[in-house]
């Protein structure tokens, strides 16, 4: 045989290539960011004065001269509206995902269609929310409203492919004709077997929620400041680095957010 | 256990009815089997009991107490389908236990009687296992497990065994056979497979196009079915035209001296292939089609006068091949009346 490669291991390696580039492009301005928000002097190509915690603790409001414009309150503040707006959608996207897999119902298709509109950019939102409501648009609640509204395509869709992959009718069925009530069937059963895309739901619309700009900005009027302002605002006033460890510190959220979820994800379902 | 009865049941979806006139009694401890092709309406009559449809018209009862508006969950009433439907939540353990926990058993008494189950289902070592780790049959024996653990009222099966394969069906088949039987189970079992319902069950429910068609023992149905469709839908079956004259059948190509009853006048009747004897009669039969079963030959040859003919070719010196005219006798005591004009 020929030592050609076969057009087979030819596409794999360009795979394997594109993949690693595409994970580079992603990658290494997170990793850029994260190492230079340790550094002193970010002034030429490579930051220079390692390692620093200074710009941590003032993007955390630690220091004196960060209190004035630290995110220390503002991040939990996001925090808090994201954790509100994915347990909104929770509470109301999941029986929405459930009775759209389901049941076959008047008005499925409009239902469908309203679950999924929300998917318009956040300043459509914004303009919309500050017209209708003028005086709470700019609330906690309003953000919570606004959050939980703008993401809620994104669990109302994944737990509806969650539903869909399961014999819902069946497992109702069986729930129900061992004794348990539909509540309790749909509490101990459906959600516990759709928790993959539960989790998966909740993870999206918790840190799309946590970084929310357009909306934010349209709408905030008062209360502490949303992380996503305070980044914009350090952005176009402050020095690069501070930025650079806010935005370290929301991955850092980000992540622990993940994790908690996925725990809660493999234990905090089972029953026995 | 209880008796079940439905009473003139008449389910209705829009135009479509899937269900008319229904009367039928699964006997305490009785394994009824219902049987028909699809969209014949078994499906139908099995969530009526279950509670999952309400009926259009008529009575479900369940010992003489009328349920026909009991929610499911009130019912007690044990469900298997083809697909298992487990909780891959749960343990196999705690599927069984399940229904239990739903009716305020303690935690103690639960985990006893599943265990005891799985032993009985002889899974007991599966008992940690997750549900969507095991294979169909014994996804199935969980299932039946988790429907006997609520000491139901009837338990209903939904074409069981349809996703497994023949050999392990077919041991299963004789396992919940008399697993059933000793455990006195009522029950009601669905299946489009005629050939499973006479090997597990004490009466058969053929229904059709929404109707029922004949209920009656096994034998009852096969020997004596009423009419065409039965004696079709039933085993294999020859349906050939006759004339009936004071107890003998005039067939055309022969006549045979054997029907009680003195009717005369049009008739179709039913021929099984187990009576017609190969090599020992005067009928002259050409076989057109034939298929080797390995413990059978069945064939299917044509008369004299054109009309086809299924048969078995079991034990007969004959070779045979397309073409070969074999001589056949029907066994008179094989023939029943279906249908008279």
């Amino acid at each position: 045989m020929t030592t050609l490669r076969t057009p087979q291991s030819l596409g794999k390696a360009a795979i394997t290539l594109v993949t690693g580039l595409v994970l580079a492009v992603l990658v290494v301005p997170i990793a850029v960011t994260f190492v230079s928000s340790f550094a002193q002097s970010a002034t030429g190509v490579v930051p220079t004065g390692f390692v620093t915690a200074e710009h941590w603790r003032t993007a955390l409001g630690l220091t004196d001269v960060g209190a004035r414009r630290g995110i220390g309150s503002g991040l939990w503040f996001s925090v808090l509206l994201a954790t509100g707006g994915m347990f909104v959608n929770l509470v109301v996207g999941v029986p929405i995902a459930y009775a759209l897999t389901r049941y076959e119902f008047r008005g499925r298709e409009w239902l469908n269609t309203l679950a999924v509109l929300p998917l318009v950019p956040g300043i459509i939102l914004g303009i919309a929310f500050l017209r209708t409501y003028p005086d709470n648009a700019g609330t906690a609640f309003g953000l919570v409203v606004g959050y939980a509204l703008l993401k809620s395509p994104y669990m109302v869709l994944t737990v509806q492919s969650a539903f869909q992959s399961m014999d819902l009718r069946r497992l109702e069925e069986s729930a129900r004709s061992l004794g348990a009530s539909w509540p309790r069937t749909f509490v101990t059963v459906i959600v516990p077997n759709a928790r993959g895309g539960i989790l998966a739901g909740s993870i999206i619309t918790w840190t799309l929620a946590a970084a929310e700009f357009n909306f934010t900005y349209m709408v905030y009027t008062r209360g502490p400041r949303p992380f996503s302002l305070f980044l914009y605002e350090n952005i176009s006033r402050a020095p690069f680095l501070q930025s650079a460890a806010a935005i370290s510190i929301y991955f850092c959220l980000v992540v622990a957010a993940i994790l908690v979820l996925q725990t809660v994800g493999r234990h905090g379902f089972t029953t026995t | 256990m209880v008796t079940v009865e439905l009473d003139d049941i008449r389910k209705t979806y829009g135009d479509e009815t899937a269900v008319e006139a229904l009367d039928l009694t699964v006997a305490d401890g009785e394994i009824l089997g219902v049987v028909g092709p699809s969209g014949c309406g078994k499906t139908t009559t099995l969530r009526t009991i279950a509670g999952f449809e309400t009926p259009t018209a008529g009575r479900v009862r369940f010992a003489d107490e009328d349920v026909t508006h009991v929610s499911p969950e009130r019912r007690n009433v044990g469900l298997v389908f083809q697909s298992y439907a487990l909780f891959d939540n749960m343990s196999v353990l705690a599927n069984v236990a399940f229904g239990p926990k739903m009716q305020g058993v303690e935690k103690a008494e639960r985990r006893d009687r599943a265990v005891e189950l799985l032993e009985l289902l002889d899974i007991a070592e599966l008992a940690d296992r997750a549900p969507e780790t095991l294979s169909g049959g014994q996804q199935q024996r969980v299932g039946l497990a988790r429907a006997l653990a609520i000491e139901p009222n009837i338990l209903l099966l939904d074409e069981p065994m349809t996703g497994l394969d023949a050999k392990l069906k077919d041991r299963l088949r004789r396992e919940i056979g008399s697993l059933l039987d000793e455990l006195g189970v009522t029950a009601l079992y669905v299946t489009h497979d005629q050939e499973e319902a006479m090997a597990m069950c004490d009466r058969i429910a053929v229904l059709n196009d929404g109707r029922l068609e004949q209920v009656g023992t096994p034998r009852e149905i096969y020997e004596s079915p009423a009419n065409e469709f039965v004696a079709g839908f039933v085993g294999s079956a020859n349906l050939l035209d006759a004339q009936l004259d004071d107890g003998t059948v005039d067939l055309g190509f022969t006549r045979l001296h054997a029907v009680t009853d003195d009717t005369s006048g049009d008739a179709t009747v039913v021929v099984r292939p187990d009576d017609i004897a190969v090599g020992s009669g005067s009928i002259p039969v050409t076989i057109r089609e034939y298929q080797y079963l390995g413990e059978t030959t069945s064939a299917v040859g044509e008369l004299p006068d054109g009309q086809q003919l299924r048969l078995r070719l079991n034990g007969t010196a004959e070779e045979t091949t397309v073409g070969t005219t074999v001589s056949v006798a029907i066994d008179p005591d094989g023939v029943a009346v279906v249908d008279t004009a």
